[in-house]
């Protein structure tokens, strides 16, 4: 589905980190050595949705191009924790986290860009968060490796 | 994409908001129509003039305790009164979709507009305060107080039903002066929220004051001796009525009316940018909004520039998801009636007659959702326009974009300073020099350069020239707050 107002990125956003917290939550059970580094990974992702909610509401206006800005295609974002730990194998899911972390960093960087023409906290927040996320991807390939 | 909840369920019978009561109305009831669905959301009474000039003597007798609280105290309430719009900001704007039909980002930028003047009025006790010159001659000293002068009324549009109230309202009451908001009878629901909120908040009773209603609630503003002034917002007929009666019974007045507005497209711009301006400039909020743009102004006389130009905003405004602001995919809602709707059909059937191309045709839009097309209609845009015609020099508040060339920028200048309105002329352009040119010679209250909706901050005037707008101060900001005061000159010797 087309992604065109301010309204439908962040209510995208949210979906992608509520199924985040899920993989988060099975990880967790599955690998208990390191729960607490998933465990603080569920709370920084209601952080993220509160960042970026934060910078729409403080900043938007009926002047700026909130209806108009983004041009994203949403199934480009979509992921499915369910489906990531369906896969047993330890490698295999290693690659499928990996991939699943991508997608969303991938969402938070296109929708900055898209956002450009929004007031400047916008994609600013939105870059924040790609930015924590790709820290916490090279943290989860560390920790998902050396099991 | 399904849509978000609403916050009006069932079908409410709005009652006055007066002397801190919730009062049922002896007036005719109307029915408040959600555009988009068609569909009744509310009941709204048309207040009899005996319930307006109850509300003033409430509001007068509120105003001699109101106006003796310190400006601190009155800044307190309006600070609780922010905390609250916060809380209800959700709320508040979603019962804007379901009354207005604008989509949820144009309702959560309203809201927020307004929460800033909120925001800027709980400055009021420095806002308030007067000049000092000490020794003016030896021993005297000179300065000013702000003093507020009773009661004011405010006269809400039907197309930001929010917002615009709260352009004036908060200067008014943290001033010391009481208010009586009347808003549009098409679209109460939010000026009731939010004297929930104001009640909330523990403005004391008779502070604020809220009688729906239509003519008659006017009538008897203007004509009853304790309003010390009116604040109106909507068309220039009626501002310019408001304005003459307000003159005739010695009242302050701030009369904004319509607009004409114009979009300068430099051939230097930033393409890109300017035609993303141009969706939310034109078509934001279905065009009714006296910021919008309504006239594209192509300059020079590159014809590969110009079809360039035009071929992407064709291509981009095609694109337009129109349905239910309730549905985040949405970016065009419907128009606010069906009697508004047909008012733009009649100009689009203007434009065809008088030999506009019709580039692209609104007038039967593809709606997201299974809803009638009453009050729906798509962008339209005109193409071969010129100055003189209808389209190009008449208010037509809805998405039709007419589209005009002009040889240079000072032809183009002159255009726009031709026209009748004066609220808010822009120009994209990449250079300075152009642009001061622009700032310089435009008549205009409002110039955008690079911004497509020239909408001021709270910390400054919404300003207006010509048609669109009559009266000397401006809602918003410090002349709000000079709006709502005397200014009394202290001369001082002691012997």
């Amino acid at each position: 589905m087309k992604l065109n107002t301010t309204s439908a990125v962040i209510s995208l956003g949210k979906e992608l980190e509520n199924e985040s917290s899920k993989l988060y939550t099975e990880l967790a059970k599955k690998y208990t050595r390191d729960e607490e580094f998933f465990s603080k990974a569920i709370k920084e992702n209601k952080k993220f949705v509160a960042d970026v909610e934060r910078a729409y509401y403080e900043v938007i206006t009926d002047a700026i191009e909130g209806c108009y800005a983004f041009n994203m295609e949403s199934d480009t974002y979509k992921v499915d924790a369910d489906s990531v730990m369906q896969t047993s194998d330890s490698d295999k899911l290693a690659v499928a986290v990996e991939e699943f972390e991508n997608r969303i960093i991938k969402f938070y960087l296109d929708a900055a860009e898209h956002s450009g023409s929004l007031m400047a906290d916008v994609p600013r927040a939105f870059t924040l968060v790609a930015k924590k996320r790709e820290k916490r991807l090279e943290q989860m390939k560390s920790l998902l490796n050396s099991v | 994409m399904a849509l978000l909840d609403e916050p009006i369920k069932g079908i409410p019978r709005l009652k006055n908001y007066i002397n801190g009561e919730w009062v049922e109305s002896k007036g005719k009831i109307v029915d408040v129509v959600n555009p988009a669905t068609n569909e009744k959301i509310a009941e709204v009474p048309i207040s009899t003039t005996e319930e307006i000039n109850e509300a003033v003597e409430a509001a007068q007798a509120a105003f001699p305790e109101w106006r003796a609280k310190t400006p601190v105290a009155r800044a307190r309430c309006l600070f609780r009164l922010k905390e609250l719009l916060e809380e209800n900001f959700e709320e508040v704007s979603r019962i804007q979709t379901q009354e207005h039909g604008k989509c949820i980002d144009e309702s959560r930028g309203e809201t927020r507009r307004g929460i800033e003047n909120v925001e800027v009025a709980c400055g009021i006790p420095t806002l308030m305060q007067g000049p000092f010159s000490e020794d003016i001659a030896r021993g005297i000293d000179e300065w000013i107080i702000r003093q507020p002068l009773g009661v004011f009324g405010i006269i809400g549009p039907f197309n930001f039903p929010f917002m615009i109230p709260l352009w004036s309202a908060p200067y008014a009451v943290a001033t010391g002066n009481c208010v009586i908001i009347k808003p549009s009878s098409e679209v109460p629901l939010s000026q009731s929220k939010l004297a929930e909120l104001a009640e909330e908040a523990g403005f004391p009773p008779g502070v604020w004051n809220v009688v729906h209603g239509g003519r008659t609630v006017v009538t008897g503003m203007l004509e009853h001796p304790d309003i010390k002034g009116i604040s109106f917002v909507g068309s220039t007929p009626t501002a310019k009525y408001i304005y003459s009666k307000c003159g005739e019974t010695g009242k302050r007045v701030i009369a904004q009316g319509g607009a004409k507005n114009f979009m300068l497209v430099m051939p230097d711009c930033d393409v890109e940018n300017t035609v993303t301006a141009a969706m939310t400039s034109f078509f934001g909020n279905s065009g009714q909004r006296c910021l919008a743009a309504a006239n594209l102004l192509v300059v020079g006389e590159d014809d590969k520039f110009y079809r360039n130009l035009v071929d992407k905003v064709v291509e981009k405004v095609s694109s337009i998801v129109v349905g239910n602001g309730l549905d985040e995919s949405v970016q065009m809602g419907p128009l606010r009636d069906k009697e508004k709707k047909q008012n733009v059909l009649n100009y689009i059937e203007a434009g065809l007659q008088e030999g506009a191309k019709l580039l692209l045709d609104g007038r039967k839009p593809k709606i997201a959702g299974d809803y009638s097309d009453a009050c729906f209609l798509g962008p339209s845009i005109f193409e071969n326009v010129k100055p003189e015609m209808k389209i190009a020099r008449e208010e037509i508040f809805g998405p039709v974009m007419s589209i005009l060339r002009a040889p240079d920028l000072t032809a183009a200048i002159d255009i726009c300073n031709n026209c009748d309105f004066a609220n808010g002329h822009s120009i994209f352009t990449t250079s300075g020099k152009h642009a001061r040119q622009f700032q310089h010679d435009i008549i205009s209250g409002n110039a955008g350069i690079n911004i497509g909706v020239v909408a001021p901050m709270a910390f400054f005037p919404f300003s207006g020239m010509k048609d669109s707008f009559f009266g000397v101060l401006h809602t918003q900001g410090q002349e709000a707050v000079r709006f709502f005061t005397e200014s009394k000159v202290v001369i001082q010797r002691w012997f």
